[in-house]
């Protein structure tokens, strides 16, 4: 048999697999650090308090609100139905199922912005998607949608609708958006929930 | 899991250990294929030897299948491979002398050290061109960094270009690289069998 049809023979069957089969677009593994810095620079992972206030109040399933704080302030207080998975313990193995996933939209709070950006680089370094973070934290949250600034008078249109959906936003999630948890002492308390292995268990406490 | 040395799997030292050893394989196969004859090199310019053609395009496709395959099984990620940037005109220029260099020195720049390497005087000289040649590049690079870098076109692929998946570019490639052995046959066949 000349070499051309033995060749053939065998690259033709194999082009044609791969020709039929789906491209595997699957990237696992970690970013190079100048996209991690592009990333980060186009700030691609802020969620806006005026959008999550909006996604709270109207109870939007696909938003699942992460607290990445420590278990005391969480315990303090913490946005409605967020779950506490405290920055220390983000790489443990009970959290994978909430952190790689592809059906909820994560979106991590901190105080500020730092813990949660670093959750969110550690959680983006490890291939996740849908991982997002609060812009400016609950400072910001509480500075925009509890207690938001009017206008001044020759402010835009624009700025006053913003200033209106705050104030409205504020009072749909007033008292309710900063939830003191010591005062649900009925409900399912957050702490021991916590420390269960159980994944369920732990959603029925955040939720 | 690779590129190995992207997920840090091996050192750069390792990287070039391993370079070192894939390149006495590729110079191995190059001479016990005959690539170190110029004559059976410019054979597939004048249709009586397609060996080059051959053997280049074959180890095109293998490579193909293999960085497609294991792309497939999860083994690499594609994006990570190194593509040459290409630069449209210095690319098309850079052919067109290359060839032209090909036909009249009768080595391409790989063949050329393999010869040089068995001792081929020719070889030898084609390499001292290589070197006298880079170097004239060194020094007049000022005069033509403006040709050199025009028309930057980042790393594009084929299939990119033509809107086509990678599987059916590569379905493309195999098909074209069985016709042109085919062709190239017919050509072989046609001329009388040069001695060398």
């Amino acid at each position: 048999m000349k070499p051309r049809i033995l060749l053939a023979i065998f690259v033709i069957p194999l082009g044609l697999i791969i020709a039929a089969v789906p491209e595997n677009k699957t990237h696992a593994f970690k970013l190079s650090a100048e996209q991690l810095l592009e990333e980060t620079n186009a700030g691609i992972q802020y969620y806006s308090p005026e959008e999550i206030a909006d996604l709270i109040i109207k109870k939007d399933p696909s938003i699942q609100l992460i607290d990445v704080r420590n278990v005391d302030e969480y315990s303090k207080f913490s946005l409605p139905g967020a779950i506490n998975i405290p920055l220390t313990t983000i790489l443990e193995e009970d959290w994978e199922g909430y952190l790689n996933q592809d059906v909820k939209i994560n979106v991590f709070y901190s105080n500020g912005t730092l813990n949660s950006d670093k959750a969110w680089m550690i959680t983006r370094q490890l291939g996740y998607e849908n991982n997002y973070v609060l812009m400016g934290g609950l400072n910001y949250w509480v500075e925009t949608i509890m207690n938001p600034e009017s206008p001044s008078s020759t402010s835009s249109d624009e700025e006053f609708a913003k200033y209106d959906f705050r104030k409205g936003a504020g009072m749909a999630l007033g008292g309710g958006a900063v939830i003191s948890n010591e005062k649900k002492a009925g409900t399912a308390p957050i702490i021991p929930a916590l420390k269960s292995k159980s994944k369920k268990k732990r959603v029925q406490g955040g939720c | 899991m690779g590129p190995l040395i992207a997920y840090d799997l091996i050192t750069g030292s390792t990287n070039l250990l391993f370079a070192f050893l894939i390149g006495i394989g590729f110079g191995f196969v190059l001479e016990s294929a005959g690539f170190s004859s110029s004559r059976k090199l410019v054979g597939v310019f004048y249709g009586y030897d397609t060996v080059v053609l051959k053997v280049f395009f074959t180890a095109g496709i293998t490579g193909m299948l293999g960085l497609l395959f294991f792309s497939l099984f999860g083994w690499i990620d594609l994006d990570l491979i190194y593509i040459n940037p290409t630069f449209l005109y210095s690319t098309l220029f850079g052919g067109v002398l290359m060839g032209a260099g090909f036909i009249i020195g009768g080595f391409c720049p790989g063949t050329s050290i393999c010869a040089a390497s068995i001792g081929k005087i020719d070889a030898i000289f084609f390499v001292l061109g290589i070197y006298i040649g880079v170097n004239i590049f060194n020094e007049i690079y000022p005069l033509v960094e403006g040709f050199y870098k025009a028309k930057f076109l980042g790393s594009p692929k084929l299939s990119d270009f033509l809107g086509i998946s990678d599987g059916i570019m590569a379905l493309v490639m195999i098909a074209m690289a069985i016709f042109a052995f085919w062709l190239g046959e017919i050509f072989e066949k046609k001329k009388k069998p040069v001695i060398y």
